[in-house]
């Protein structure tokens, strides 16, 4: 290389490393570009589903396909008949867009397996959920560092794990985890708590530990994924005036609602206690009346097309509702025949028709013995038959999964009925 | 030729359609007079405390018109203790809806009558068309009231149109409490009948104006809703709706006594105050309490730390559901009379049938509980 050359090479580099730098310093700047999903507030205050730079209404089910037999422990992620398969072309056919999986346990390549499947073959993305530990034994401290720390490892793999994948939605923290606020549910206290003699106030102290926990725990979320909004899962509005201070961070709310043919007041209520935009992650309706003690498929689709009208007519755009609704999760794909009697296997392979509880909201039904009209077993939206078809139970949908699809494809709203 | 005899046929066929038309009834007797040709139902269905009841139907002490009256003494004793007592005119008698009988009373808009107190003041909680249940159900349950009545006669209404009539066993009926007239009631009622005026209109529900009381005191006609809603261990609970031990405002308060025995195996009793009674969401009434910022009440304990889980309004769901709810509570009772507020800005109350309720359990008293309450309001 001779010394001109050199000159020249010098050169070259000094004029070139200025502009690198420059760009550089420009690209770190520069805004990132929008989240692939997050939630958009527009002019008139409603709230939108994005994803991928456009609306989207979460038109979902709530999924844990266990075969007739099994109860809540089979690993259907691993089932090498694929369950999710067969459901996602049924669930496609009807309009559904999205599932809601609970709690993701197990092999995480299985999991990644089944959304994949389910994004790739068809355009179903997934809702991922964590109980917070609800379920385990013995109750949850949400008081204890320990046991939150355990949790909030527990959260932030699912969502190290996960948050790459293509086909998921959103974060749900907790289904109904309020009620131990209120010591109905897995009731939990600290020392602290049980010192103070108002009964009123310990609720308040036990919701404002559970509702930070969960605030803490968005944010730690938000810091490694800032594609995917992360939703307060919450038994109907309760305790949501404690959220209002304690948990501000949260993207949404996802509420568990059983209100019949109506949710009431519900979505005008929720923006008044704490203005976040709603997912009903969990409604629907049993499609067995217990009065009459036979299987009434009419009862159930009556229930869901009126609970998705409303559903409707609160979601952004809609100048007569709330506008504060992202869509729903119907509670759900298919019927559980291992819900009656857990501790019994036997029980597993029969559809029991006795009811667990009652619910006045659903009134068909509600002069059954002791008014318990609302069969657990029964969910479904899509039956399970003991005759097998490419191994798994075949599945035969139910009329609410007609009547919902034919909503779907042209939603009537009660304004719009009504101005007929 | 064809031609005439088609307006001629036309004719024909319409004039006795037109001479129908006319024909309507304008009118439809339940009672006139005693003996007279038109009336229609019965006096037959005899309701709670029945032996506290006397009924004469040709009363010929003063008559709204004609030569009698249908005399009632209300004696208040409580024979059958039940608290309440009233009649249901039927048909046929003793109907409660296990036969086929009634009326097709398609084209009637309001039912009428006169009624007078013997001395005035006295209180008929309601007074219904309609309402009997059964294999063969009425059509249509129509209320209103409670009514305070005048020494003089008064003409009251009805209104019953855009109602279904299609089928009416009982024709009219009235039932009053202890609690609104202790020292018992004499009353009259006259030229009872269903009318048929096409310029009424269906009845909207309005606005109730503040403060819309669920309790004052025992005998107030401000009262609204009925402590039917009895839930979980309803045997443990005693319910007074009149004592006079302290009220905090008025003659009367409320005593509640819960003895914690678990008689229906529950461990948990409440008492919800609905409109009308005994409904669970399966009746469309209640109230459009629109106009309410907060329901108040006042309450105390027996003792002092008895602990009442929930203090509500609204929340009761059916067919036909309150459009919102509020809750408070646990709250722990003082010995002293207390006031509570229930906060309802934002809440939609423009439907309520449950106006108020209250629940506890024996875990949180395993002695019972025995508190007062007072003044319950939508204010």
């Amino acid at each position: 290389m001779s010394p001109l050359s050199l000159r020249g090479h010098f050169s070259l580099v000094w004029r070139t490393v200025p502009i690198l730098l420059l760009a550089i310093c420009f690209l770190a700047a520069a805004p990132r570009g929008r989240p692939k999903v997050f939630i958009k507030k527009l002019k008139n205050n409603h709230y939108q589903l994005i994803v991928e730079h456009k609306p989207y209404i979460i038109k979902g089910v709530c999924y844990n396909p266990i075969p007739i037999s099994q109860n809540y422990e089979y690993d259907w992620w691993s089932d090498p008949n694929k369950p999710w398969i067969v459901d996602g072309k049924l669930m496609k056919d009807m309009g559904i867009n999205t599932i809601r999986l609970y709690q993701v346990d197990g092999d995480s390549d299985a999991v990644k397996r089944v959304i994949r499947d389910l994004y790739k073959n068809y355009g179903i993305r997934t809702i991922l959920g964590s109980w917070l530990g609800f379920w385990e034994y013995p109750c949850p401290f949400y008081g204890d560092k320990k046991f939150q720390n355990k949790v909030k490892k527990e959260v932030l793999e699912m969502v190290s794990l996960y948050k790459d994948e293509p086909g998921v939605l959103m974060w749900v923290l907790g289904n109904e985890n309020n009620y131990s606020c209120l010591g109905t549910v897995n009731p939990w206290s600290s020392d602290e708590i049980d010192k103070e003699p108002d009964p009123q106030k310990q609720k308040a102290m036990r919701a404002k530990i559970y509702y930070s926990f969960v605030n803490d725990l968005t944010r730690e979320i938000h810091k490694i994924d800032s594609d995917h909004p992360v939703a307060l899962g919450n038994g109907e509005l309760v305790g949501l005036e404690f959220a209002n201070k304690y948990a501000r961070d949260v993207d949404l709310v996802a509420c568990i609602i059983y209100r019949g043919k109506t949710f009431g007041n519900l979505f005008r209520s929720l923006k008044l206690t704490f203005d976040k935009p709603i997912l009903v992650s969990e409604f629907g309706a049993d499609c067995y009346d217990a009065y009459l003690k036979k299987e009434d498929q009419n009862m159930q689709a009556f229930f869901l097309e009126s609970q998705w009208r409303q559903i409707y007519e609160n979601l952004a755009g809609n100048k007569d509702g709330a506008g504060n609704c992202l869509g729903g999760t119907i509670f759900e794909w298919t019927d559980e025949w291992w819900k009656h009697d857990q501790s019994n296997p036997d029980s597993w392979s029969v559809h029991d028709t006795t009811s667990n509880w009652s619910n006045g909201s659903y009134y068909f039904d509600i002069k059954a013995e002791g008014n318990k009209n609302m069969n657990e077993e029964w969910f479904g939206i899509v039956a399970l038959s003991q005759d097998l078809e490419q191994g798994i139970n075949k599945r035969v949908p139910r009329k609410a999964y007609y009547v919902v699809r034919e909503f779907w494809k042209k939603p009537i709203l009660n304004n719009k009925r009504n101005k007929k | 030729m064809k031609k005439w005899l088609v307006v001629l046929l036309a004719l024909s066929f319409s004039m006795p359609a037109l001479g129908l038309a006319e024909d309507k009834p304008k009118e439809f007797v339940v009672y006139a007079d005693k003996n007279a040709k038109d009336n229609h139902f019965i006096p037959s269905g005899w309701m709670g405390d029945y032996g506290d009841i006397k009924m004469d139907d040709q009363a010929a002490d003063n008559p709204h018109t004609g030569t009698t009256s249908i005399k009632f003494v209300y004696s208040a004793k409580k024979l059958q203790n039940q608290g309440w007592a009233g009649v249901y005119w039927q048909n046929p008698a003793n109907n409660w809806g296990n036969k086929k009988g009634g009326f097709d009373l398609t084209g009637m808009t309001k039912l009428t009558f006169w009624a007078k107190g013997a001395k005035g003041g006295e209180v008929i909680l309601k007074i219904m068309v309609g309402g009997i249940k059964g294999t063969y159900p009425d059509s249509s349950a129509i209320e209103i009231g409670p009514i305070e009545l005048t020494d003089t006669w008064k003409q009251y209404t009805v209104n019953l149109a855009g109602k279904d009539l299609t089928y009416i066993n009982g024709g009219f009926g009235w039932t009053t409490t202890v609690d609104l007239n202790p020292e018992g009631a004499t009353f009259y009622i006259d030229d009872i009948k269903f009318e048929a005026d096409p310029s009424l209109k269906p009845e909207t529900k309005k606005q109730e104006t503040m403060p819309f009381y669920v309790y004052s005191d025992r005998s107030s006609t401000k009262n609204h809703f009925i402590p039917s809603g009895w839930m979980g261990d309803y045997g443990d609970i005693k319910y007074e709706g009149a004592t006079k031990e302290d009220p905090y405002l008025g003659d009367s308060c409320i005593k509640i006594t819960y003895n914690g025995k678990k008689a229906q195996g529950a461990g948990w009793a409440g008492i919800f105050w609905q409109n009308p009674a005994n409904n669970w969401g399966n009746v469309d009434a209640g109230f459009d309490l629109s106009k309410t910022t907060s329901f108040t009440f006042w309450a105390k304990g027996a003792k002092g730390g008895e602990r009442i889980e929930e203090f509500k309004v609204g929340g009761i769901m059916g067919e036909f559901s309150d459009s919102d709810s509020a809750v408070i509570g646990p709250v722990i009772l003082n010995k002293e009379w207390t006031k509570y507020t229930i906060d309802l800005k934002g809440k939609d109350m423009s439907y309520v049938i449950g106006g108020f309720c209250w629940s506890t359990n024996v875990d949180n008293n395993p002695e019972g509980a025995t508190f007062y309450l007072d003044e319950l309001k939508y204010e």
